[in-house]
């Protein structure tokens, strides 16, 4: 940073600070530092535009502050007096500090008020579905016509010892008519819901009315008093096509029997395996192509010819720009190219392992003793003895360590490479983020965090037995 | 009987690092190379077994020039030249034993000995060596774990291991404290007064070259600018070595 300017030529103060006001930096580059009128311009030039970028006025007079010290920075350069950068280097600081803290929206006090949102997940959390019991439905329906035709449905009967449902008004009618049903014999005391079906029943769905289910308590006696249902529109592909019947049902759950694993649970742990498949296939795959890559990427195997080092500069440069894309990415690009799957997770994390690896690995290769390699060549070994004896001992210990630590990163990036499709637990979680089925992605938060602390002892021992 | 014909290095950045060295090596005799930092001692060493090629110049040992040796024939060759370092050169991860039969690297079979597998003669043989220089108890060690001193005689059971003819020693007590230094080099002098391998040592204190040197070649900036006996090295011979500003370094 520290400026050139030649001592015979002397600058005038005056014309330096009017130089500085026409456009900050150049006072300072006509008293003979290039540097200094550059690095003023430049700061100031987008400082300007973050400002009027983001529009607020105020801070206007921080730059105005900051060329005033500018000018004056000017006079002194011109004297041979350099002043210290702390003033306006805080000042432009502070300018881009509020932006930033504007631009990424920082809401300190909503973290207090908005506290309760957070409370339904994380209760499900800490209560994951890891055990369910079995369901046992009671279900009661009755047949209505939409439109009416000349003979429309019966009203269905009283059923003894059944659940029966029965329509009271009508049984037919148009789309959002509101009809009145009863029925009994039902669990009593329990929450009935009431779902609509085409005649077929491979189509089902429970009625909503004002935005909530519809549902109703059953008495002492399992009665279900009148309740009025709006009829409803006809699924897309009966549209049209004359009266049809639909069924409307009444039916209700209950958990019975002991509670054991729940299918979540069973889903998480099918999906955890493939997660630690995945992190392991990847990390194998990388270890096998990182260790002829880290030859070719070593400075030292590599100086001898032209040839030889050009390809240690390309391998470097394919190696850089490998590992600077995050594995997220790299796996959204080869889920476009081999579909959604554990197996694009894998190529995701497999190419970014051998760009991390290959650059560590050939960092261990330029690192090693000459020494050794030179005393065993002394001895008259050969060439493949001398590798054995001298140059693989110095370099599996590094090695080990960088793959563990390896394996550790793609352990945890396995686990949430499913976001964006790669496969993996990381899918499922996703998903039931989404659908806000907190208490299932709770067993899978609990799954990877129990996971990958184990993986991590493993691999802390595994560590300590290298070292 | 070893004789240097006009040997002559240039690093490939033009240092010239020997100019028209010669001299003879008698068998038998316990050479010193004496030699200020940067004087050519390692170069000259390494160019005896030609881990550094020579550029010009003749090595003639038992009449067979070593320049002119085959691949196949220079590996015969250095089986039979044993070679210690000032930094010991050991491979720090392996085990003392490790280290030791890798000396013997150049007689046995490749196959076997890639998979670390030795005749149980070679390994008795290394166990020789070991207690030759008193270290037998540490064959289990990591090298790592061994003291300067220690390593050193790792160093040298490693050159036993060889049966050599010819011992190599590139400043072997440059990195040790004076006391070891005594210990070390009086190893060497046993096997060259009881086994009667010849021994080029390069060195740089005085002392040292007087009580264990039969012949000493001194050299100043890659040229042989003094060769006789240790008693000859007068103090002005001393200072055409070392540089007029130079001072006699004593240890004891
Ligand atoms: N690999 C090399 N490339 C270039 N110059 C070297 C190399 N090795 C040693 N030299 C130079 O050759 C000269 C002799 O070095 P060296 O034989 O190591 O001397 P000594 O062992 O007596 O200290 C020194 O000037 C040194 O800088
Ligand atoms: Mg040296």
């Amino acid at each position: 940073m520290e400026s050139k300017r030649s001592p015979d030529i002397k600058k005038s103060p005056i014309i330096s600070s009017i130089l500085s006001m026409i456009i900050p930096g150049l006072g300072q580059f006509y008293s003979g530092s290039l540097m200094r009128g550059v690095v003023f311009f430049i700061t100031v030039l987008i400082t300007v535009l973050m400002v009027r970028w983001w529009g607020n006025d105020l801070l206007y007079t921080g730059i105005a502050i900051t060329w005033l010290w500018n000018i004056w920075d000017s006079y002194n350069f011109a004297k041979d007096r350099r002043l210290s950068y702390t003033v306006p280097f805080l000042i432009i600081a502070l300018i881009l500090y509020i932006i930033g803290w504007g631009v990424t929206e920082i809401n300190i006090p909503r973290l207090l008020t908005d506290i309760a949102d957070i409370k339904p997940l994380v209760t499900n959390l800490i209560k994951p579905a890891v055990l369910e019991r079995d369901k046992e439905i009671l279900k009661a329906e009755v047949l209505f016509e939409l439109p009416c035709s000349e003979s429309p449905p019966g009203k269905g009967e009283p059923i003894e010892d059944k659940p029966y449902l029965i329509l009271i008004d009508k049984t037919c009618g148009e789309p959002g008519d509101m009809f009145t049903i009863e029925g009994g014999n039902f669990w009593p005391n329990s929450k009935v819901y009431i779902w609509w079906s085409n005649y077929a029943g491979e189509m089902a769905y429970r009625i909503r009315y004002k935005g909530d289910y519809l549902s109703f308590e059953t008495d002492g006696e399992g009665r279900i008093a009148p309740i009025t249902v709006p009829a409803q529109e006809p699924f897309a592909e009966a549209k049209g096509k004359g009266p049809q019947l639909w069924r409307v049902q009444a039916r209700m759950t209950r958990e019975v029997g002991s509670p054991h694993l729940s299918h979540t649970f069973f889903l998480v742990v099918e999906k955890m395996i493939e997660t630690v498949f995945l992190a392991l296939m990847a990390t194998t795959l990388a270890i096998f192509l990182a260790i002829p890559v880290s030859f070719l990427a070593a400075r030292n195997l590599m100086g001898g010819n032209p040839i030889t080092i050009s390809i240690y500069y390309i391998i470097r440069t394919v190696l850089n720009s490998l590992r600077s894309i995050e594995p997220l990415i790299m796996a959204i690009i080869f889920v476009v190219w081999v579909g959604l799957g554990p197996f694009a997770g894998v190529l995701a994390l497999a190419v970014h392992s051998i760009a991390a690896l290959g650059k560590l690995y050939s960092e261990a290769v330029e690192s090693i003793d000459p020494g050794p390699i030179e005393a065993v060549t002394a001895t008259g070994a050969n060439h493949l003895q001398t590798i054995v004896y001298a140059v693989i001992p110095q370099i599996i210990p590094p090695y080990l360590a960088f793959t563990i630590y390896r394996w550790d990163i793609n352990v945890r990036m396995s686990t949430i490479i499913g976001f964006v499709g790669g496969g993996g637990i990381g899918y499922l979680l996703q998903q039931w983020i989404r659908l806000l089925m907190y208490k299932d992605a709770g067993v899978a938060v609990w799954a990877i965090a129990i996971v990958v602390a184990i993986m991590d002892y493993a691999s802390a021992k595994a560590r300590e037995k290298i070292v | 009987m070893l004789k240097i014909k006009s040997l002559t290095k240039i690093y490939e950045d033009g240092t010239v690092a020997l100019k028209d060295v010669s001299f003879e090596v008698p068998d038998g005799e316990f050479m010193i190379i004496l030699g200020l930092s940067g004087a050519g001692k390692s170069t000259l060493l390494r160019c005896i077994n030609r881990l550094i090629e020579p550029t010009k110049g003749n090595i003639i040992w038992d009449e067979k020039d070593i320049t002119k040796a085959s691949d196949e024939e220079l590996r015969k060759i250095r089986r039979n030249i044993g070679m210690i370092f000032q930094e010991f050169n050991l491979v720090e991860r392996s085990s003392v034993i490790t280290n030791v039969l890798s000396g013997r690297l150049g007689y046995v079979k490749t196959l076997s000995s890639v998979f670390h597998r030795f005749p149980k003669k070679e390994r008795e043989r290394a166990f020789q060596n070991l207690n030759r220089v008193g270290i037998a108890d540490l064959a289990h060690k990591r090298a790592d774990e061994l003291s300067g001193g220690q390593r050193q005689r790792v160093g040298i059971a490693r050159a036993l291991m060889q049966e050599p003819h010819l011992m190599l020693a590139d400043e072997p007590v440059a990195s040790l404290d004076p006391v070891l230094a005594h210990t070390i080099l009086r190893y060497l002098e046993q096997l060259n007064q009881e086994d009667g391998i010849t021994v080029i040592c390069s060195l740089h204190f005085l002392d040292l070259v007087r009580r264990y040197g039969t012949q000493v070649v001194g050299l100043k900036d890659g040229r042989v600018v003094f060769q006789g006996l240790p008693e000859e090295i007068t103090d002005q011979r001393f200072k055409e070595i070392y540089g007029e500003e130079a001072e006699r370094i004593t240890v004891t």
